[in-house]
């Protein structure tokens, strides 16, 4: 398989003999350079997981994870993972900006200065002008991922690995958060990955939904969004081609859902 | 006047009154044994260059121990909470020390180190080492594991992850324990003093008593009162500049 991240019969379990509890089983998946893919898939079906082996931050048991054509053992560089819970993942004794240029230590081929103007100029994107010297816990939910945004871009990222990244902030912020996250993606060249259990997002912001079994998981759908970008909150979600995709994907997770229920 | 200032003029009075409890009562006594605050302030005046010069003593070898001690045990704990497998063989021992009180070890100390200077040093940074090595470790091996996280996807080393993530997270907690530290530092510098008689202000009340100068004894206690108010306040400083971040909920957000 080609594309700048694979997974090639993953597999990953806990514990051992009669507690063995298999998580993932023989999942495969190729996001391409560019994409911006979804993956969902019924409550607690270890989306979780999967992208925490994806990352490298957990070693599958069975099969490879590939990220550029090297097999992932820890984060990769260029890989950047941004965390559903935010408050926890910003360092609270250092400024938004701090925050950001921590993500920059690894980054090579740029001074001090470059470095500073080049965090600046992300956190500028990400709608945070004049916030650089504020701490995390001075700024809204919606602000403190914004920032956690921004540093996994500062990185030298080149994908994004997104851990249901606006199930924690309110609903109005959440919209925007969507069409930043798109507007981002585009503008610095971010391939991204989004982990989320919310199908209307999961449709409105992908290339590709990538739809995930129950435990042990693996894909067992593929849907392609054939909706033109930019996407907008109001006409994207009125088109046929979003209701089409939204239905498949929920009727989906609902028949998985009766059949563990009748099981 | 508001509620709080006469809250806090009434926490003035009290003292004001056992004073003057205490003028009158010794007034009553015609013993040298039972010296009024009035003798003891002549105490203080006659003695204070002695006294100033014992304590300064006393607080050198207090300061110099738990430096000691906090250069070793904060980076020790933060490894042993990293470190969980090695924490977790040590974690029987350090319960163990923690209850031993630190004035238990002098007759073993000084049988190694003599009297001297290194002897209460090394008492001191005794005493000093367990809490800050107990808090250090708690704060350490309880970091939430989104931290580690963070940190791994960061691409930091151990030792990054250790002296930028660790560290700082530890450091509310290693601040209570730092106050511990302090308080058991100066009450285990006095001690020694008493029971390795040399110098130092342990030394001056212990003579003070012998030789029934209870004024000067009561003139020597009210200055390490003192000291320790005034190290207390630089320590509450130094939490209050430092940990900002961690008592964030007392300030307005901006």
């Amino acid at each position: 398989m080609t594309g700048i991240l694979t997974a090639s019969d993953v597999g990953k379990s806990y514990g051992s003999g009669d507690t063995r509890m298999a998580i993932i089983d023989g999942l495969n998946l190729s996001i391409a350079k560019g994409e911006f893919v979804s993956l969902v898939g019924p409550s607690g079906c270890g989306k979780t997981t999967l992208l925490m082996c994806l990352s490298g931050l957990l070693s599958p048991n069975l099969g490879k994870v590939g990220f550029k054509g090297q097999v992932v053992t820890a984060p990769p560089i260029g890989l950047s993972v941004v965390f559903q819970d935010y408050s926890r993942s910003l360092l609270p004794w250092k400024t938004n900006l701090d925050n950001v240029l921590f993500g920059m230590r690894r980054v090579t081929g740029m001074d001090a200065a470059q470095k500073k103007a080049r965090a600046l100029e992300i956190l500028e994107a990400v709608g945070l002008p004049g916030f650089a010297g504020h701490y995390p816990w001075q700024v809204s939910g919606g602000m403190q991922q914004r920032v956690a945004i921004a540093r996994g871009i500062a990185s030298q990222s080149e994908l994004l690995l997104l851990d249901e990244p606006l199930a924690a902030v309110d609903a109005q912020t959440r919209a925007d958060m969507q069409d930043l996250l798109l507007d981002l993606a585009k503008r610095f060249d971010q391939t991204c990955v989004l982990v989320t259990h919310d199908v209307e997002e999961a449709v409105y912001m992908a290339d590709r939904v990538l739809v995930l079994g129950p435990r042990p998981t693996r894909v067992v759908r593929e849907i392609v969004v054939d909706l033109p970008k930019p996407r907008d909150q109001i006409s994207t979600r009125e088109a046929p081609a979003f209701l089409h995709a939204r239905h498949e994907v929920m009727e989906l997770i609902r028949s998985m859902r009766q059949g563990k229920a009748l099981s | 006047m508001t509620r709080q200032t006469r809250i806090a003029l009434w926490g003035l009075l009290v003292p004001l009154a056992i004073l003057a409890l205490w003028q009158v009562a010794a007034m009553l006594q015609r013993t040298p044994l039972f010296p009024g605050p009035g003798k003891v302030a002549l105490a203080i005046w006659a003695n204070y260059p002695v006294i100033l010069r014992e304590l300064g003593i006393t607080l050198l070898r207090a300061v110099v121990g738990f430096g000691l001690a906090a250069v070793t045990m904060i980076p020790l704990g933060i490894f042993l909470g990293r470190v969980r497998v090695i924490g977790r063989v040590l974690e029987p021992l350090m319960d163990m020390l923690a209850t031993l009180p630190p004035p238990a070890i002098i007759p073993l100390v000084m049988l190694f180190a003599g009297t001297g200077d290194g002897a209460k040093v090394v008492i001191i940074a005794y005493a000093a080492a367990v809490p800050l090595l107990m808090n250090t470790y708690e704060a350490s091996h309880s970091i939430h594991p989104m931290l580690s996280r963070v940190a791994r996807s960061l691409h930091l080393s151990r030792f990054e992850t250790m002296r930028l993530i660790d560290l700082p997270s530890s450091l509310p907690m290693i601040a209570t324990g730092a106050r511990l530290a302090i308080a058991s530092s100066l009450l285990v510098s006095v001690t020694s003093e008493m029971l390795l008689a040399t110098n130092g202000i342990g030394t001056f009340l212990q003579r003070s008593q012998e030789t029934f100068k209870i004024d000067a004894g009561l003139a020597g206690i009210a200055f390490i009162s003192l000291a320790g108010i005034i190290v207390n306040a630089g320590v509450f400083r130094l939490e209050k500049n430092w940990l900002f971040w961690h008592y964030r909920d007392q300030r307005p957000a901006e």
